[in-house]
């Protein structure tokens, strides 16, 4: 799990943006790709068009089990899939709340925000599935898609609060001056110059905790949720290849990943240039 | 290099001083899920306890060695035994023709079979092809779980232990549970939180016997395993166990 690492921001100052003390090494987060990086590419591709390349002969060479595999798990990659985005969304919504009410001014607001974070962050996210689904199943009646969903974007939402809080943060107070100046109020500032810049700053470290959720959606495979996961578990317990089964699983996911890290470091890479021309 | 001289030396000297005792009683580690009342379980204590725990330290007696049983989890308990992790799964093991292809098995040492539990509510469902549309759980890799995969129109939902699928029908998230007999007679009929509440319906659907599983070719521990088998199987210990945890 990654944790956000906000930088010690200081408030109102001239402030560190999140995952890193400088702007540059901002970059190099997980997905650690960046942009121009002649190596990273290359490596990227090798990663990347390997296990495609790996993936179709498989089958090829050896038809059982492999083509018996791959046949037996796409609905868990639909599963896999609808969990992550339907999280995202959910995660992304929590996390501006939350992080906007971490730099509220109301005490309340502030206090309500914080605490969340500070419980979340504290209890592992296996804990939090198994405490919705089965501690709160009773009460709840989630059922696992939705205690699942629940779950991950109860934590996520927490990360992203303080990638957002420390992105908020990092914009110069000077800005927020000037609106006022110009006769804006507070939130009008807030939505029309803060956050503006603030998520030009903030999208690759949320681009990374995307990434980051769709591997901890394997963890959703302990409420029976059939996500991917779990169908090469259970075509794995009753033929035995072990080996093979979890040999297609981790391919899939890595194909997975590294095409959404590859999305964001073009991100990243459009982001700095339109960056450049408005500075 | 004189070091390593001196530890060679060591261990070597340590196991031809060992030996005799090994010979005398050698030891077999049995691999054990230990989520599966009531056959194996772990009580107030952590104390590993269940049928299968009490057979097989009668078995050891009888056969002239001693047993030592780790808890391990289901998901990948046949896998462990291929890597060596322990000499044999004792774990409630159905014997399956397509096990049998890839381990060694014991004798028979229990009669089980599938039943259905479902909520007492539900009526008029006994049969587990009754169940297409519905939700059915069962505990992945188990017999359960490959009886409801036979059927393509039920969903199954598998869970790593069979205790978390109880739940779940509990809850009323899933409409059957498909386990093993003695497994369903302890939750429904001895689970202060399941009695009254759950049933188990239907006759035994699938004919099925427990064996120990060993890897394929270990004949030593297997001639072991059956002849302290056969032993408390004749003196009546194995009934007199079965009477205790089974019934």
């Amino acid at each position: 799990m990654t944790n956000p690492a906000p930088a010690a921001a200081k408030p109102g100052g001239k402030s560190l943006p999140p995952g890193g003390p400088t702007k540059d090494s901002m970059h190099l987060a997980e997905s650690s790709l960046i942009p121009g990086d002649a190596e990273t590419i290359a490596a990227w591709k090798i990663a990347f068009f390997g296990a495609i390349a790996v993936l179709v002969i498989l089958p090829i060479w050896r038809p059982s089990p492999f083509l018996e595999i791959m046949s037996f798990v796409p609905d868990g990659l639909i599963a896999t899939f609808t969990v992550t985005f339907a999280s995202i969304c959910i995660a992304l919504l929590l996390g501006l709340l939350a992080g906007l009410g971490r730099i509220a001014r109301t005490t309340i607001i502030n206090r309500i925000a914080t605490v969340y974070v500070e419980v979340v962050r504290g209890i592992p996210l296996l804990v939090h599935l198994f405490y919705i689904y089965y501690a709160l199943g009773p009460l709840l009646h989630l059922n696992g898609f939705m205690s699942a969903i629940a779950a991950l974007s109860f934590c996520y939402g927490a990360y992203l609060a303080e990638i957002f809080r420390a992105g908020l943060q990092s914009i110069h107070k000077g800005q927020m001056e000037a609106a006022l100046a110009l006769g804006m109020s507070r939130t009008q500032a807030l939505w029309k110059i803060i956050l503006p810049q603030t998520i030009r700053v903030i999208l690759p470290p949320i681009g990374n905790e995307f990434i980051a959720l769709l591997k901890d959606s394997s963890l959703v495979s302990i409420l029976a949720v059939s996500d991917l996961l779990r169908r090469g578990r259970e075509y794995a317990s009753t033929t035995f290849f072990y080996l093979e089964a979890y040999t297609v699983v981790a391919l899939i996911y890595l194909v997975m990943t590294l095409f959404l890290s590859r999305l964001v470091g073009l991100m990243e890479e459009r982001l700095r240039t339109h960056g450049r021309k408005n500075n | 290099m004189k070091m390593l001289q001196k530890a060679l030396l060591a261990v070597a000297t340590l196991a031809i001083a060992a030996m005799p005792a090994l010979a005398a009683q050698p030891k077999l580690v049995f691999g054990s899920d230990c989520t599966y009342p009531p056959m194996e379980m772990l009580d107030k204590d952590k104390k590993i306890v269940g049928f299968d725990i009490d057979m097989i330290q009668a078995v050891a007696k009888a056969g002239g060695f001693e047993a030592v049983v780790k808890n391990v989890a289901w998901d990948g308990i046949f896998a462990g035994l291929t890597a060596g992790d322990y000499d044999a799964v004792l774990s409630a093991v159905t014997i399956t023709e397509e096990r049998e292809r890839t381990m060694d098995f014991s004798n028979p040492y229990v009669d089980a079979g599938q039943v259905l539990i479902v909520n007492k509510n539900l009526n008029g469902l006994t049969l587990l092809s009754q169940f297409g549309g519905r939700k059915v759980g069962a505990q992945i890799g188990t017999t359960g779980a490959i009886e409801v995969m036979k059927f393509k129109n039920i969903k199954l939902k598998s869970y790593d232990e069979a205790g978390l699928a109880v739940e779940d029908l509990y809850v009323g998230r899933i409409d059957a549970v498909v386990v093993d007999s003695p497994t369903a007679k302890s939750y429904v009929l001895q689970n202060a939180r399941y009695k009254g509440k759950l049933k188990i319906v239907g006759d035994l659907f699938t004919d099925e016997h427990y064996g120990i599983a060993l890897k394929k070719g270990n004949t030593k521990a297997l001639a072991m395993i059956n002849r302290g088998l056969e032993i408390i199987k004749k003196d009546g210990t194995l009934a007199k166990l079965a009477h205790k945890w089974l019934d």
